[in-house]
């Protein structure tokens, strides 16, 4: 009689155990030292990562949670349709998320779609991600040129003290985005050592924000490219609500700012 | 009484709609005094001049609007945000709250040019947004206007300071789209790009003028376009369809001005 065929090639655990430990040295050691380090895998952060990397600019995004994508996945009050405005739709239709009007200059499409694109976007372009990792501080050099930063597991955040003495570890890179949301993590770095100091957010302000994110993205400080809602936290611009073309175009002249200064 | 020569209209940003030849005729009709646009008002400043001017900007910017102004060092890119927007004659972006007093300080430094500031009365039009601070509830308003030398008048002031109804703000609060509000109180306050920004604009234009001639700009007859109106619904009221153009006193002081 016959034997039944498996499915799967027969591989034994260590195989799998030193397949993921291999994978993850390898790119990790690479990346321990990149052309761009981006600290926040949201829309802002994936858009940068997705231009410049497209350019061929070795990029490595780091994430606190399991997954990318921060706020990209859902709009306004847990509803899972996100709103661009024109033109960021223009982005929508060079990704392929599809998507319909909902008024004159109003764009709807489904969270996950988009979110999901825009990630597979980043990582076709040559984007790597650190995940579960969370930002601890800047590496800064003479000048307090920011040259860096330093990470730690995200877990070794929310155990008890005594046993999560874990040093962390430093990442080097020619710029450091800023693309934390509101919470403009390295800025606020910054400003914690005396060297920037940040306005915080402004009440919401819809038809407005969104061109003032885009307008003030940039350098904020040699070496720190600053980028999505991290900029209205910065310069106390008003806040945006749950629209996300700002945060693909401040992407997008995040990256613009970062070739432009590699030239 | 300070009768100017000349009233100069300037220009900064894209106002949206807002025809100056026609606002311009209209005060040379009611004051038989010679206007002239003059443009853009960093149409002529040199380069080492705007860079100045877009670290003054930088250095304005209202924070808080709840608290007292302080001067600070403006951020890099707060410094690069204003170069862009002085170097473009059509800039469109608004929503930052800028010190009136320091901005008028800043535009002053532009157009007075040595000479009496009497012999022309000057009217800045600007699409930015200008507060002052309110001593009575200890805070910052958006304003239209900001009489001096110059005088600045902001076409997105004129949308923003004046309160709209009551009950646009309650129904907001209440979660109603504002897109459906503006339906429901079409006509009783102005938005961007209103098709009668032009002719409100005339009496706030004709309060610099009072202004400069009298060191008052305003009226208390609500049906006087030099009343200093609060609501929208006031505004609206003064500049469009008051009972006269101006009160009999006001009138008089123009009729002699004619004459």
């Amino acid at each position: 009689m016959a034997q039944k065929r498996q499915i799967f090639t027969p591989v034994s655990e260590k195989e799998v155990t030193r397949a993921i430990v291999d994978g993850f040295a390898r790119q990790f050691i690479e990346y321990v030292e990149s052309d761009c380090l981006i600290i926040g895998g949201g829309p802002s952060g994936l858009m940068v990562g997705r231009d410049i990397a497209l350019k061929g600019v070795k990029t490595l995004i780091v994430e606190r949670n399991n997954y990318i994508g921060g706020g990209f996945w859902i709009g306004g009050y847990l509803m899972n349709k996100v709103t661009v405005r024109e033109p960021g739709q223009k982005i929508l239709d060079e990704l392929g998320i599809p998507y319909e009007k909902a008024v004159k200059g109003l764009y709807v499409a489904d969270g996950p779609h988009a979110c999901s694109k825009l990630i597979a976007a980043a990582c076709d372009a040559g984007v790597k991600f650190a995940n579960m990792t969370m930002f601890d501080d800047v590496v800064l050099r003479e000048g307090n040129q920011v040259c860096g930063a330093v990470v730690n597991w995200t877990p070794v955040n929310a155990l008890p003290r005594e046993i999560t003495c874990v040093d962390p570890i430093a990442l080097e890179a020619r710029f450091v985005v800023d693309s934390t949301g509101h919470d403009a993590c390295v800025v606020k770095k910054l400003e914690e050592r005396g060297i920037l100091k940040t306005v915080g957010f402004g009440a919401m302000w819809v038809e407005q924000s969104e061109d003032l994110v885009v307008e003030h993205t940039g350098e904020a400080h040699p070496g720190l490219i600053v980028t999505g809602m991290a900029v209205a936290t910065t310069y106390g611009l008003p806040r945006m609500g749950p629209t996300f073309g700002a945060m693909l175009l401040s992407g997008r002249k995040g990256a613009q700012v970062i070739l432009q200064k590699m030239k | 009484m300070n009768l100017p020569r000349f009233i100069d209209l300037y220009e900064e940003g894209d106002l949206n709609g807002l025809d100056l030849i026609q606002l311009g005729e209209y005060l040379e009709e009611r004051t038989h005094i010679r206007f002239r646009v003059r443009g853009n008002i960093y149409g002529k400043i040199t380069r080492k001049k705007s860079e100045e001017v877009a670290k003054e900007f930088g250095g304005m910017r209202v924070r808080d609007p709840g608290k007292r102004f302080v001067s600070g060092v403006p951020f890099q890119g707060e410094v690069e945000y204003e170069r862009r927007r002085i170097s473009n004659p059509t800039w469109r972006i608004f929503g930052i709250l800028y010190e009136g007093g320091l901005y008028q300080t800043t535009i002053s430094k532009l157009i007075v040019k040595g000479g009496s500031v009497f012999n022309r009365c000057m009217i800045l039009f600007t699409n930015q947004l200008l507060g002052t601070w309110d001593r009575d509830n200890s805070r910052y308003h958006a304003r239209v206007s900001l009489y001096g030398f110059p005088n600045l008048i902001s076409v997105t002031g004129l949308v923003e300071a004046p309160a709209k109804p009551k009950g646009f703000y309650l129904k907001k609060q209440m979660g109603l789209p504002v897109e459906e509000l503006k339906k429901e109180y079409q006509g009783r306050f102005l938005d961007h790009g209103d098709l009668r920004v032009t002719e409100v604009l005339k009496g706030y234009a004709m309060q610099a003028f009072f202004f400069h001639i009298t060191g008052d700009p305003f009226c208390e007859d609500r049906d006087c376009r030099l009343f200093n109106g609060h609501w929208q619904e006031e505004v609206l009221h003064s500049q469009m369809d008051g009972q006269y153009e101006f009160c009999p006193r006001h009138e008089k002081i123009l009729e002699g001005i004619r004459h």
